[in-house]
């Protein structure tokens, strides 16, 4: 049941009337219901992994609270990490680690390859889990006692499968100082899951049949413009994709009264690669930062071990994104570019510049650099990447792929992220006058259902995350 | 287990006037959402804004040219005929009317290609509200016996590309239901209701190049009526081909190319399933329609069976319950002789398994005329 679905419409307004219409007592079971169904709408065997997951958290947290004995704390955090990274291990990264041993033994890539299907969001709601643990052990966290809470904080429904990666304290929060959501909040989170809607179907689906078109067969198209507007278009791709799957999880949540943090703050405006990664998957950045690079030692000990934390931490972030080593060069890729700009930086220097006039220019030199990574994680062997790089920086003709409206689609969601940026439009909108809400919202309907891509419900990209 | 979150716990009383506040905030602006969202899509597609620069080479665009170019066709009295159908529809209305003139009366088509009895209906009423326009209106049937086929007319989804531009709100209340399965009827019921997922296509190829679009779409309006009606159908036939029907066997000239052969030998020689009254059910139903359209008009409903292939197979033991046999005796409605154009069904006036060619045509538009006068008899008006 993905969210561009009619069927799930009719869900969340099921919930939502169940939710608002049920005695209090009942409303979270509903939530957690409601949570496990849609997750079983995907494949319903999943759903003991996930319980299996929450009871082990859930206990380890309790266990780790309970106990003074600092053997026995490490001990139930180790066994939590162990599950969580073991289980996650094996699904995601088995077949990874097989055929890399297989091509050690010189054996076929299948030798040792097991038929492995991935649980939907177990990236996800394993680093949600494993956050809430670490938190307990470094008392930054009070336990959880009411399994039915935790159970909904890890399978709420709206972050499931795709983030963005919340906080204990965050969701805990909402959910036992809960209220109302106000009427500010609603119109904020009706706006959000049209606006969500219309990111992913008007614009990540319709890119997407470029740049699929392209990385299904990179060599049929040679040179430098087919090459720089198919990677261009899965980057507009994967950012409308995740963003509008982010913002219709941020909108659902508001209307059932929770508050999820901001996941993409319009990352192609970024003017450094470490601006960019303060603006885009916020939770995901945040999560490594807190739980990686900064026990790690951040930037505490020197240049040197701080390259060394970085270029660590994107490795392991791209390895996060997907079994492959080209996500682990996308990784790596990152993690140098921001060694770079660490060398070339003053010592505490603003990350995000102020708007000069050098901006422009920065700005398209980062957006340019990021394209560069996005040829790693979207081919699909790394020879293709090699190849798509070649072309997009020696091989000078070609035709551009990008039809003219789309390029048009394309420049005004480029000043409408301008206008946001400047002026904040959304929130203008959302509590402006009935108008232009209304006309707003118009547009975003209408967009769907004229530009939309409606041949079939396309998944969301970092499903298979 | 104690609940611990206040979810549960909060009284009612304490959040009664926010909801009234929330209310009073919420629903104007939902109102306008919809209210805006609803005037957009009617401006655009409940009107002629954007049916009139539809790409013309297209399904809607084809029909729209057809009907508006009827419509507007000048018609100082009611001794019209117009001739509905699909490709094998093959009145030359140029034919009769300026070269043989005499019927006394004057002829139209708007037959077009890939067509059926359910946009037929739809076309009727679009270019006939009134059922006052004509003097007759002709339909042509394929096959008097309406075996069933596995391409079910009732399931084709391009009857509503056909027809989007003509179908109104209140026929939700019937087009869609008249398709079988359920994903069709969602389509089609979605379509009516908005048209936008309908034109979609049609709409991102407009964005590419706008303006060329625009001036396609008015230079087709002005001068496709002279078009269509100078046409004058294809030259080649089947000329030297033979067929013996009994052993399903065909003889075909050395001029005929490899590929046409197969086109034309399964289509003479189709694969059937096993009849269960489908397309007579479909056609009872859509013929009734146009039947009760024109009930108590004046307007005569003539069906005739189109010439069947380059030549006659033989005849199947009639179908008795066929709706069109069953429709005969209706007040109004006239069915022509089964094997009135039968003396067409040879190869030199086919250009393929089932099109009359030019002479084919020509032939056919005489005859038709010749006929429809006879039923008609003088004009009246």
């Amino acid at each position: 049941m993905l969210f561009n679905t009619p069927q799930f419409f009719a869900f969340l307004a099921i919930v939502l009337t169940l939710f608002y219409t049920a005695p209090r007592g009942l409303r979270k079971y509903i939530l957690l219901a409601a949570s496990y169904f849609f997750y079983m709408s995907f494949i319903p065997k999943f759903i003991l992994l996930l319980l299996s997951l929450t009871a082990i958290d859930y206990t380890a947290a309790r266990w780790i609270a309970w106990t003074h004995s600092p053997r026995s704390r490490k001990s139930a955090l180790v066994i939590s990490l162990a599950a969580n990274l073991g289980l996650l291990g094996f699904f995601k990264y088995y077949n990874f680690f097989a055929a890399n041993v297989a091509h050690l033994l010189h054996k076929p890539s299948d030798a040792f390859a097991l038929s492995i299907i991935l649980p939907l969001g177990i990236s996800f709601h394993t680093f949600q889990s494993m956050s809430y643990v670490i938190d307990v052990y470094r008392r930054e966290q009070e336990p959880i006692t009411n399994p039915i809470d935790y159970a909904l904080f890890i399978s709420f429904f709206p972050q499931l499968v795709a983030g963005p990666i919340v906080r204990a304290r965050e969701f805990f929060g909402d959910l036992y100082h809960w209220k109302r959501p106000s009427s500010d909040d609603v119109l904020r989170g009706l706006l959000l899951l049209l606006l969500g809607l219309a990111k992913k179907m008007v614009m990540a689906d319709q890119f997407a049949q470029i740049a699929n078109g392209y990385f299904a067969d990179v060599s049929k198209h040679t040179g430098m413009v087919p090459a720089w507007s198919a990677v261009i278009a899965f980057g507009i791709q994967i950012y409308f994709d995740f963003s509008g799957y982010t913002d219709m999880a941020i909108g659902m949540a508001k209307l059932l009264g929770f508050h999820f943090p901001v996941n993409f703050r319009r990352p192609y405006l970024a003017s450094s690669i470490t601006d960019f990664w303060h603006r885009w998957h916020i939770s995901l950045s945040r999560w490594l930062r807190d739980y990686l690079y900064i026990p790690l030692g951040g930037n505490r000990h020197g240049r040197l071990q701080t390259y060394r934390n970085l270029m660590l931490t994107m490795l392991l972030g791209g390895l996060w994104h997907g079994a492959s080593w080209n996500f682990v060069v996308w990784g790596g890729y990152h993690g140098a570019l921001l060694s770079v700009e660490r060398a070339f930086r003053r010592e505490n220097a603003p990350v995000e510049s102020r708007w000069t006039a050098l901006h422009p220019l920065q700005a398209v030199i980062t957006f340019a650099l990021v394209m560069i990574g996005w040829v790693f994680f979207r081919a699909a062997t790394f020879h293709d990447s090699l190849y798509v790089l070649h072309q997009m920086l020696f091989v000078p003709h070609g035709h551009i792929l990008i039809p003219a409206w789309l390029t048009d689609l394309a420049l005004m969601t480029l000043l409408l992220a301008l206008l946001e940026e400047k002026r904040e439009w959304f929130e203008k909108v959302a509590l402006g006058p009935a108008w232009a809400y209304g006309a707003v919202c118009a547009v975003l309907l209408l967009a769907v259902e004229l530009i939309g891509y409606t041949e079939a419900a396309v998944p969301f990209v970092y499903f298979q995350f | 287990m104690a609940a611990n979150s206040p979810i549960d716990l909060a009284p009612a009383a304490e959040r009664t006037p926010v909801h009234t506040a929330q209310t009073r905030r919420v629903w104007p602006r939902l109102l306008a959402a919809i209210l805006c969202f609803a005037a957009l899509e009617g401006i655009l597609f409940h009107t002629t804004f954007y049916s009139e620069i539809v790409e013309p080479d297209s399904t809607t665009g084809y029909m729209e040219l057809q009907l508006r170019n009827e419509i507007r066709r000048p018609k100082p009295n009611r001794n019209q005929v117009l001739a509905v159908g699909h490709s094998r529809m093959a009145l030359l209305p140029r034919v009769v009317n300026q070269e043989k003139p005499g019927t006394g009366y004057t002829f139209a088509s708007i037959g077009l290609g890939g067509t059926t009895p359910r946009v037929w209906y739809y076309s009727l009423r679009a270019v006939d509200p009134t059922a006052r326009n004509y003097a007759a209106i002709v339909i042509p049937t394929d096959d008097f016996n309406e075996p069933d086929t596995y391409d079910y007319q009732s399931e084709r989804e391009s009857d509503l590309h056909y027809l989007i531009a003509r179908l109104k709100f209140r026929d939700l209340l019937e087009f869609p239901w008249t398709y079988r399965p359920k994903k069709l009827q969602w389509v089609a019921f979605r379509g009516i209701l908005l048209k936008g997922f309908v034109y979609k296509r049609d709409f991102l190829e407009f964005l590419d190049h706008p303006l060329a679009r625009i001036a396609k779409a008015r230079y087709y309006a002005t001068d496709s009526a002279g078009w269509y009606y100078g046409y004058g159908g294809v030259d080649t036939s089947l000329a030297g081909l033979q067929i013996d029907w009994r052993h399903k066997t065909i003889r075909f000239s050395e001029r005929i190319p490899e590929n046409e052969r197969h086109q034309i030998q399964d289509t003479l020689f189709p694969t059937l399933p096993p009849d269960q009254g489908l397309e007579t059910a479909y056609l009872r139903y859509w013929y009734g329609k146009i039947i009760e359209h024109y009930r108590g008009s004046g307007t005569k409903l003539i069906f005739m069976r189109v010439p069947r292939a380059p030549t006659s197979p033989p005849d199947a033991p009639p179908k008795l319950d066929s709706a069109i046999r069953q429709i005969a005796s209706q007040p109004d409605v006239v069915v022509l002789d089964e094997h009135l154009f039968d003396q067409l069904e040879h190869p030199d006036l086919f250009w393929d398994a089932q099109h009359l060619n030019r002479p084919g045509m020509e032939a056919f538009s005489h005859i038709l005329a010749n006929e429809v006068r006879r039923v008609l008899g003088p004009p009246k008006f």
